[in-house]
Parts: structure tokens; C-alpha cells; sequence
């Protein structure tokens, strides 16, 4: 079976884009993925678009805009892990043999479809009584400084952390850094998280090109970075009460991807994860096996996730510094992962990463985990 | 004055009107109410909303079950920002109950600052907005049990 590889990455500023929309964005992110590919974008042979809010067909309608229009194209929704999934898609066309050259757009023009706090579906029974995703993220933070006596100062070190790897990127949604006392003087969203806590409503679009071996090796001169695993679940029925500090749906997506790429999480040079909420990236990372339970707002404090950390986390901002367009943010993170592992990451470039890995983790529903968990790990 | 749950004592409030959420509040006509699920026949599992089938052993002999209205809040926030139908702010908890299901709802009867985790809680239902034909609705809350010895 032939191995994936990453070959054309390319992304739009993430921010507030009110002159254009999804279609627009998704375009524009794939010339920079043909452009950086260094193709003919006639040699791609099918398409995969992750969205959330943008309506049908919105992956036609960026095929149709760059004169692509006829490849066989679905368009993908699993939550914030659309992106993600419409990789994982891309990927498996490509070891089953059926495709050699295939692109995966993430898109979401979000500032046009909504503003202030994500819910999960009306029809939800959660959200029937109020649940917002702050809420829902608060009171697992709540539960967290409870157990493991995390302070409201050492959770702020992570948007603090997440915002000063945003302000040397120049695609990110804030290029801005910010104080502890920023963050504990920002405006109360669900409380212990306020809004530097969140990350922000932001447009922006993302783009892969994978290859085949064999694609690769003719159109690639070794500038692609193998896509080692992708794997994706959803999250199970709860037949009891678990933890909600502690995240079997990310262990049980990455050790997949672990064993897939032959690897353990003591391999990982640096992560990209699904830092919706700064309490997620404590869990995430935690979930993934990087650090240990209960112990990561520590490892923050002395340094350890910063870019020349032990184990950076977020180099690109994250969700909360670089921006969170829903359907593009899984995309995004992949494009991250291959301008560190390419040495192309300027000032925020990690010294020596050879293995990367991206984690996004979406959607919200009564009785279960999470929605739609994603891993990919990346080795140069 | 929100409607309270009556526990084999006198009913001190009227009747409460449509359930805002048939399938997972029912309301009884004495004023009382209890949140539904499921059980599963084979393995004793209890679930959140109703299923069809034990996400345990697969079985799809599931009861649908009325649960303990008390139970222990496991975690809770103060929500300032919500969408339009939810008027902030508003405190919203998870509720662990003796069946074992963890079920999420709206804190009343006690001041914010009040709300701990592990505090026992109960089931009182409430007004809860309207349909669309404009009838009131009835929805539930949890409160602190410690509120009733006040």
C-alpha cells in the first residue's frame, strides 16, 4: 500500500473577511496550495471540502471559481474536525489506490452565519436547557481546578502562550500579545472562562495537496512531508458517568494513529490541538498522551509548551491565536505541522521537529464524549 | 415562585402545564415531575435521553424509566453569554443521579456565589419560555437541597 504525502499546503489570512465569502476563501487557499505544490492543478483528481455553516455544496462552488469544476468532490461536515476529516478522506482515496493527486479545502466564512457563543444543535436536549460551548468547556475547567488545584492565573498562561505564537504569524486572526492580567480582565463569556479564554469567530480557509508515492516521487522533488496516520472517531454512548476532565475519545483517536504510524506520544516533538477553549488545550494534550494527567498548567508555567520548550504546543497560536473558522481549522493545523516540519516556520520555527502531530475534536451531543475526534501525525 | 417537587408531602403550587420537552420531562398533574430515560432490561444500564438500544451489551430491550429526582452537582458554570432564547446570566450544572446518568439543567434558588460542587441537589420544575401558539411551557431546574431548610 503506498504511503501519503503532503506535497502543496497553502492558507488565507484567518480573520474577519467581510468582503468575501466561503467559496472565495476556499479558493484562494487552494491557489496557494497548487502554487506551493508547484503543479499543474490539472493533475488533481478529486477534491474533499470541509465545512460547517456554509450551506450545500460549497466545495462545487470552489471548483467552479479556480475552472475545476467536474472532479468527483463531497463536502464534509463532522463539526469542528470537518476539516480534519475531509484530510482523512483525501488520504484514504489515496492507499486505496484510486487516486494519486487529491485536495482537501477546509472553508468557513463564520463572521456571516454567526456571532457570540457556539451551541450545540437546537434540537439537542443540552441545548434546550442553555448548554453553550463555553458553558460546556467552563464547567469542565471548573471540575479541573477542583481536582487537580489548577489556578485561574495558571490557565491564563495558555492564551497568553497561544497569543504570543499568534503575533509571529503572520496568517493569524491576533497578532497581539497578551498579559495575565489581560486575560483576568477580559470580559466574563461562562465563568471561570472569559474571553481570552475563547477562541474567536474568524473567516479563513485551508488547503493539502497528498500525493502517492508514486505522484510524489514525480512531482514532489522531496518536499513532501508523509502523512503517517489519520485516523477518526466518535465519541461513545456513556454507559455510565466518566471523568470529564480526562478525554478517552482523544487517547483512544491518537493511540490509533500511535500504533499506525509507529510511534508513541514520547516520539512527538510538537502538537497542533484542538485549543478551542484554553482549558481544551490542557485536556487535549493530556488526552494525547503528551503529558500527564492532571500535570500540564504546570508544565506550562515552567516552559515546556513554549516554540523552545521542551514540547511546543500551538507554535502556529492555535485556535485561539491564529483563529478558528470551523470547517478550515483542522486544514490549517496539517499546514502548520508541514511549514515546521519544512523548516519554513520563520520566527516561529521549532528547532529539528521531524514528527508532528494535529489533533481537532468537534460537535457536542447529549450523552456522548464528543462528536468527531481527529489525529494526524506528520514525519519528515 | 417555582413549581416544587412533591415528596409524599402536600402540594403547595398548581399543576404544571405542558412539558416543554415531552420525551425527557415528564410532568404529572400534582404538580411533580421526573426526567425519563432509559433502562437497559439485560445489563441494568440507565441512559439519557431515551434509545433504542444499550450502548453496554447492544440489547434493545430498554424501559423507559422515570429517574430519582435528587441527586449530586458534579460540575457548574455561570453562563453570561448565550443565544437569544436564554436570557443571561444563568448558572448551568451537571447532575449526577443514583441510576448513574449525569444529566445537565439550569441552577435556581440560590445566590451564584452559593453553588458548590458535590452539593445535593433536586429536581423543581419551572416556567420555561413558551411554544410557538405562545402557551407557557414547563421546563426543569435543579436546586440546592439545603435551600429547603431555610
Amino acid at each position: 500500500m503506498t504511503d501519503v504525502h503532503v506535497v502543496g499546503v497553502g492558507m488565507t489570512r484567518f480573520g474577519k473577511h467581510p468582503d468575501s465569502d466561503a467559496a472565495d476563501l476556499g479558493a484562494e487557499a487552494l491557489h496557494g496550495a497548487v502554487a506551493d505544490a508547484g503543479i499543474d492543478p490539472r493533475l488533481i483528481e478529486a477534491a474533499y471540502c470541509g465545512h460547517v455553516f456554509q450551506g450545500m455544496v460549497t466545495g462545487q462552488r470552489i471548483l467552479a471559481q479556480v475552472g475545476l469544476a467536474g472532479l468527483p468532490l463531497a463536502n464534509v461536515e463532522n463539526a469542528c474536525s470537518s476539516g480534519a476529516t475531509a484530510i482523512r478522506e483525501a488520504s484514504l482515496a489515496i492507499r486505496a489506490g484510486e487516486n494519486d493527486v487529491v485536495i482537501a479545502i477546509g472553508t468557513e466564512h463564520l463572521t456571516s452565519k454567526f456571532s457570540g457563543a457556539l451551541t450545540p444543535d437546537p434540537s439537542d436536549p443540552e441545548a434546550a436547557v442553555g448548554a453553550t460551548m463555553p458553558g460546556v468547556y467552563a464547567m469542565r475547567a471548573r471540575r479541573y481546578m477542583e481536582e487537580f488545584g489548577m489556578t485561574r492565573e495558571q490557565l491564563a498562561l495558555i492564551p497568553v502562550k497561544n497569543k504570543r505564537n499568534a503575533a509571529q504569524n503572520p496568517l493569524a486572526h491576533f497578532r497581539k500579545e497578551i498579559t495575565v492580567e489581560d486575560v483576568l480582565a477580559s470580559r466574563p463569556i461562562a465563568d471561570p472562562l472569559r474571553l481570552h479564554d475563547c477562541s474567536p469567530v474568524t473567516d479563513g480557509a485551508a488547503a493539502v495537496i497528498v500525493m502517492s508515492d508514486k505522484a510524489a516521487k514525480k512531482y514532489a522533488n522531496g518536499r513532501g512531508i508523509r502523512l503517517a496516520a489519520s485516523t477518526l472517531r466518535t465519541g461513545s454512548v456513556d454507559v455510565e458517568p466518566t471523568s470529564m476532565t480526562y478525554e478517552p475519545l482523544t487517547w483512544k483517536t491518537a493511540k490509533e494513529a500511535y500504533e499506525k504510524a509507529g510511534i508513541g506520544p514520547e516520539d512527538v516533538d510538537f502538537a497542533e490541538v484542538h485549543d478551542c477553549f484554553s482549558i481544551a488545550e490542557v485536556l487535549r494534550v493530556e488526552g494525547l498522551g503528551l503529558f500527564e494527567q492532571g500535570q500540564y498548567p504546570w508544565a506550562v508555567e515552567r516552559g515546556e509548551a513554549d516554540i523552545n520548550g521542551r514540547l511546543p504546543i500551538n507554535p502556529s497560536g492555535g485556535l485561539i491565536g491564529k483563529g478558528h473558522p470551523l470547517g478550515g481549522t483542522g486544514v490549517a493545523q496539517v499546514v502548520e505541522l508541514v511549514r515546521q516540519l519544512r523548516g519554513e516556520a520563520g520566527s516561529r520555527q521549532i528547532e529539528g521537529a521531524r514528527i508532528g502531530v494535529a489533533h481537532c475534536r468537534g460537535g457536542k451531543a447529549v450523552g456522548i464524549e464528543g462528536a468527531a475526534c481527529t489525529v494526524q501525525i506528520l514525519v519528515r | 415562585m417555582p413549581w416544587r417537587i412533591a415528596e409524599g408531602g402536600t402540594l403547595t403550587v398548581p399543576a404544571p402545564g405542558i412539558s416543554f420537552r415531552p420525551g425527557e420531562l415528564e410532568t404529572h398533574p400534582d404538580g411533580t415531575g421526573n426526567l425519563l430515560g432509559s433502562r437497559c432490561r439485560a445489563c441494568g444500564a440507565h441512559f439519557f435521553p431515551i434509545r433504542e438500544a444499550c450502548a453496554g451489551c447492544l440489547s434493545d430491550d430498554l424501559e423507559t424509566v422515570r429517574f430519582s429526582t435528587r441527586g449530586v452537582l458534579y460540575t457548574f458554570s455561570i453562563v453570561r453569554q448565550s443565544v437569544p432564547a436564554f436570557e443571561v446570566p444563568y448558572a448551568l450544572g451537571y447532575v449526577d443521579f443514583p441510576e448513574k446518568v449525569r444529566i445537565m439543567g439550569q441552577i435556581s434558588g440560590c445566590d451564584f456565589d452559593d453553588i458548590k460542587i458535590g452539593m445535593d441537589m433536586e429536581l423543581v420544575l419551572e416556567p420555561f419560555g413558551t411554544d410557538d401558539e405562545g402557551n407557557e411551557l414547563t421546563g426543569y431546574r435543579f436546586r440546592p437541597v439545603e435551600a429547603d431548610n431555610d
